[in-house]
């Protein structure tokens, strides 16, 4: 039992409420929400890796007291060491992945702090609230409350994206919430056919049902759950046929909301799809999905990326395409493999928070987010110039910045997978992702000035800044020091094949 | 009867999904779309309740004057029950955000078909600017 | 016998409520739906549940969407 587990659910959310209740008060606000967001990355440093049992109901082995109740022909058979209530785990790979959500919450709540003059407001509270969320995915080992977790994340990005005033959000969001509301439901199913087979929902259960034969393995129904969840993960994550929305989301947030809202997805593509490996894996038809729905959200995305001219659709493109290396790297399913499909998505994450907050401050500036009207950025904003360019460096897998050490790594693992064709297309894939980067990126900062364009004399904020300079220095340890994150990654890599 | 109440109850729910995918698929109406997304959620919820029915069972209540074991062996399974109390208040609260923004939209386009609210994206692309502060 | 009738009269009130043109008749018959799964559920002893879908599915739903329908237009448009 270790009730630091539960907080990291429980401050974020408390938070949420706190903000909400002290509306209009902007300076408590803007206090309370800072020094919340500063606990968020330090709290899972501070934990010992174990399980919480909420309510403290274990198994029935464990607790003797009720088994005295149940009669024999329960306490003899395998209910007895099933779980009886919700259970979180906290391993090493969980604490990387919560500590990366707080860095990047904690900047993105402080960029959106200091950059917008309302503290108050339902901002901040959504934030919050997904922030709780996605930590309860990461964490929960149930999979209904991995379930009731997602819709909340699903409500909370809609609600950024409802709260944030770009053209065109309200839209953006109806449609979201429409293809969530056929998505989510059909996930339900899926989860109602494994708790239908299994007559659990506790992912360790399900699992020791099916590896030790209490129910058919084969059995059609678990086929049927395998797609329907699959579905569902494709629609959290954005792979395709959700990839279109997904980065119109991304576009219609504001930047800080928009690096937020890619963390969220991020993370869950890599929770769930740990979840899907663990049930699934024995499933070779499995993997194959995996493979082939990364590879066409890569190939997809990252082309259409090409086509665009708003540069926050651009990076929204890039994003999702991004996204398909991790699927790959947990869809070739060699230790080697996944542990570098997670790190890549640590690293997608900051990556992707760190463009979007870099190329933000141009929109701060400009109040104009199409590459066609900007130009001549470098002039003004020479020193942010240099930290988005190794921004783009990074996210293309330029050495010695982080993702270059977890693509090299997806690379080598396709190889020794003797699946080499995969490695060409990751390598050709960064370099159009670096020419598309490039290309938004000159247009932006190196083209001479447009005439109609006006810029702004208003300072950039120094939180915004320093988030920048955080997210290099976080980069640049990363490619230097792998290790830092592999070895917490790895021992979950290896218990999943 | 033909076919036990279980499986017709499957029927049921199969039925419950199909219409609101057609609703929430092919109707340009936003509102009638919402109303088949609400069916789509309770096809689902009938689904998992479905599963927990025992055929000639009870209300899962232990009553004083049960045994344990005649309990264990009669009563309905009460987690899928359980879980589609969550469910149902999920879906209500998706249902209200979902008719807020309609409503909101509807202000500002005067209609409530969906070709001409999530239709009209392309034009405005090419003018995606930030109209203010931002909050 | 009854749960067929309600079974049918669900299947029927979720069709009927999709093909009326006044969006106020289709609202009122998605009550109609929901108050056949909240009696089906009794039969199907899970009484707790009928009790949360009793309110969610013939009151707040329908509530909700004849609210929506109200502030915007009440006819379907060609």
């Amino acid at each position: 039992m270790n009730p630091l587990i539960a907080l990291m659910v429980i401050i974020p959310i408390t938070c949420a409420l706190l903000v909400n209740l002290f509306h209009t008060k902007d300076k408590t606000v803007k206090i309370l929400s800072i020094v919340v967001a500063l606990f968020l990355p330090i709290i899972p440093l501070f934990t010992s890796y174990g399980l919480h049992y909420f309510g403290g109901y274990m198994t029935l082995a464990q607790s003797p007291v009720l088994s005295q109740w149940v009669p024999a022909s329960i306490t003899n058979s395998a209910l007895n060491i099933f779980h009886m209530g919700i259970m979180y785990s906290f391993g090493s790979a969980q604490q990387i992945f919560i500590v990366a959500l707080g860095i990047i919450a904690f900047l993105a709540i402080l960029t959106s702090l200091s950059e917008t003059k309302k503290a108050s407001g339902v901002y901040a509270f959504l934030m919050f609230m997904g922030v709780a969320s996605m930590s309860a995915v990461i964490l929960t080992d149930d999979i209904f409350n991995f379930y009731v977790f997602f819709e909340i994340i699903a409500i909370a990005q809609v609600g950024i994206v409802i709260a944030s005033k770009v053209k065109g959000n309200l839209e953006a969001a109806l449609k979201y919430m429409i293809i969530g509301g056929i998505a989510s439901p059909l996930l339900l199913l899926g989860i109602a056919l494994l708790l239908g087979v299994t007559g659990n929902v506790n992912i360790t259960d399900i699992v020791y049902s099916i590896k030790t034969g209490l129910v058919n393995p084969q059995s059609p129904v678990l086929l049927m759950a395998c797609a329907l969840i699959i579905f569902g993960w494709s629609y959290a994550a954005g792979l395709p046929p959700f990839h279109t929305i997904k980065s119109e989301i991304y576009s219609r947030a504001l930047p800080h909301g928009a690096a937020l809202l890619q963390a969220f997805s991020v993370f869950t593509l890599a929770a769930v799809g740990i979840v899907i490996l663990r049930i699934f894996s024995y499933l070779a038809f499995s993997k194959v999905i995996i493979i082939a729905l990364s590879l066409a959200a890569m190939i997809l995305s990252i082309t259409m990326a090409l086509m665009q001219t708003d540069f926050k659709r651009i990076i929204g493109y890039l994003a999702v395409g991004e996204l398909g290396y991790i699927g790959l790297g947990l869809g070739i399913g060699t230790s080697m493999s996944i542990t570098a499909g997670l790190f890549q998505a640590v690293n997608e994450a900051i990556i992707t928070a760190f463009l979007f907050i870099g190329f933000g401050t141009v929109l701060y500036l400009t109040k104009e987010s199409d590459i066609r009207k900007l130009g001549g950025m470098m002039v003004h904003t020479p020193k942010i110039a240099l930290l988005v360019l190794l921004a783009g460096l990074a996210m293309a897998g330029v050495p010695p910045l982080n993702a270059f050490q977890s693509k090299l790594m997806l690379i080598q693992s396709s190889l020794n997978a003797g699946i080499p064709e995969l490695g060409i297309i990751m390598i050709l894939l960064s370099i159009v992702t670096f020419m598309t980067f490039m290309k938004a990126f000159y247009a932006i900062y190196m083209r001479s000035k447009p005439k109609g364009l006006k810029i702004s004399n208003s300072k950039i904020p120094k939180a915004t800044i320093f988030s920048l300079v955080v997210f290099l220095i976080i980069c640049i340890m990363l490619g230097l020091f792998p290790q830092i994150v592999t070895n917490y990654l790895q021992p979950l890599a290896t218990s999943l094949i | 009867m033909i076919i036990d109440s279980q499986l017709a109850s499957f029927f049921t729910a199969a039925a419950l999904i199909i219409i609101g995918l057609y609703a929430a698929l092919f109707l340009d109406n936003i509102i009638k779309k919402i109303i088949g997304l609400a069916f789509i959620g309770d096809g689902a919820n009938l689904f998992i309740i479905t599963m927990g029915y025992k055929a000639g069972g009870i209300v899962y209540i232990f009553l004083p004057d049960m045994t344990v074991n005649w309990f264990a062996q009669n009563a309905s399974y009460p987690l899928p029950f359980a879980l589609v109390l969550t469910s149902i208040v999920i879906g209500a609260s998706t249902l209200a955000v979902m008719l807020a923004l309609v409503i909101v939209l509807y202000k500002k386009y005067g209609s409530i078909k969906a070709s001409k609210i999530l239709g009209a994206k392309q034009n405005q692309e090419t003018e995606n600017s930030i109209k203010g502060d931002g909050l | 016998m009854i749960e067929y009738i309600l079974m049918i009269v669900a299947v029927l009130g979720a069709i009927i409520a999709l093909i009326q043109r006044d969006l106020l008749k289709a609202a009122i018959l998605t009550g109609i739906s929901g108050a056949a799964i909240a009696f089906l559920y009794q039969f199907l002893l899970a009484p707790d549940v009928a009790l949360t879908q009793a309110i969610v599915g013939t009151a707040i739903v329908p509530v909700f969407i004849a609210l929506a329908v109200k502030k915007t237009r009440s006819m379907e448009e060609d």
